[in-house]
């Protein structure tokens, strides 16, 4: 990606009681760490809870991709709540379904099968970065 | 008989993602949660005090609350009392590390072995903090010494995410209200047979007390709201 092109605001699900949270995490930092360390950015979640000026202005200033551990959708619906554009949602639960021999257990630490469905779910989202770059629409559901 | 939620002690982390702080609040929260008093803890992610429903909300006006932060934001505490309800305590990784004087936790991935200690420091700060709020000082650290292996499979902790507490909107003095766990205690006392009348009012009105904050001046409009809802909520009970 070429140095004109626009930071993307990654913003995984804080989720703490269940193994898709945990893979939310991860394929946020194998996303953010590995794989597209240049164009993406992390927010943490419990900034925008609190308002943080600085975090709000990060995701309206910036499309962002939300990864969510459960239908409940914190992550997406607090980049709205913040005046920001979701350019791309994911939902674990939507990952594994495709995916269904990747089964998450485990939430310090996860399990083999959930750490391959957290780096499937963060190639896809690298994908999503490229296509927002190049000015396009990433396949999958987004907000204004 | 279906039983009112036993009292356990709440535990929000910040879970902060982008700093090895916040990977320490989340690790100390479920070791806490899972290995050293599953069964006296219940959690709930942050942010659903704000993508969540009233019942999560409630989380920390029923639960006593602690939270643990990464940073000297203070996400979690601040966030949870402005959404929820005032922390019983709080506790903010950073300073425990500093006055530990531990070096500073680093890999918000993979914590390095700074990160790890700050984990096993902030769970026995957490341990401490649950017993007092719960007013079982003196316990030792089990089930679950350090060490203990494993947190993949939970035990009897909960989640909170999604179920919350459940509440019923009463209105007093013209004003709504909204009672904390009130549908579980119509629940209760309907199965004890208890009948809709005074003597009946009088103790739904002192089990409501142990979740909510009545004010003392305006007991009389409580007793009385809360018996005609019960009345109304048995008779709907007898026509199912």
């Amino acid at each position: 990606m070429s140095d004109d092109r626009r930071e993307v605001v990654v913003v995984p699900c804080s989720g703490i009681g269940k193994p898709y949270g945990t893979v939310s995490r991860e394929a946020a930092y194998e996303l953010c760490d590995k794989l597209r360390p240049r164009d993406t950015r992390l927010v943490a979640l419990a900034k925008l809870v609190l308002g943080d000026q600085e975090a709000r202005q990060r995701v309206r200033a910036s499309p962002a991709i939300t990864i969510d551990g459960c239908k409940l959708m914190c992550a997406s619906k607090l980049v709205q709540h913040s005046g920001g554009t979701v350019a791309r949602e994911i939902a674990v639960l939507d990952v594994y379904r495709r995916n269904k021999g990747l089964k998450p257990e485990g939430l310090a630490e996860l399990n083999e099968q959930g750490q391959k469905l957290a780096r499937v779910l963060a190639e896809e989202l690298a994908e999503a970065v490229d296509e927002i770059g190049r000015g396009g629409t990433p396949p999958g559901g987004s907000h204004a | 008989m279906p039983s009112l939620p036993r009292r356990k002690a709440g535990i929000v982390a910040c879970s902060g993602e982008e700093l090895a702080e916040g990977t320490v609040t989340r690790l100390a929260a479920l070791k806490v949660l899972h290995v050293l008093r599953p069964h006296d803890t219940v959690t709930i992610c942050l942010p659903l005090f704000l993508a969540g429903g009233e019942g999560d909300r409630a989380f920390a006006r029923f639960h006593p609350t602690i939270t643990v932060d990464g940073c000297e934001l203070r996400c979690a505490a601040r966030g949870t009392e402005m959404y929820s309800g005032k922390p019983a305590a709080s506790i903010v990784v950073s300073e425990i590390v500093a006055s530990a004087g531990l070096a500073r936790p680093g890999g918000r991935r993979q914590l390095d072995d700074a990160g790890k200690r700050a984990v096993e420091l902030t769970a026995e700060h957490l341990v401490r903090l649950v017993d007092d709020v719960l007013g079982r000082k003196g316990r030792g650290a089990g089930p679950g010494e350090p060490g203990t292996p494993a947190l993949r499979e939970p035990t009897a902790a909960t989640c909170s995410c999604g179920s919350g507490v459940p509440t019923k909107k009463l209105v007093i003095d013209g004003k709504p209200v909204e009672v904390l766990a009130l549908p579980l205690i119509f629940q209760q006392f309907r199965e004890a047979g208890r009948a809709a009348d005074e003597a009946t009012a009088l103790e739904l009105l002192e089990t409501v007390k142990i979740y909510n904050e009545v004010p003392r001046e305006a007991e009389d409009r409580w007793r009385e709201e809360i018996l005609r809802e019960y009345a109304a909520f048995c008779e709907s009970e007898a026509s199912r």
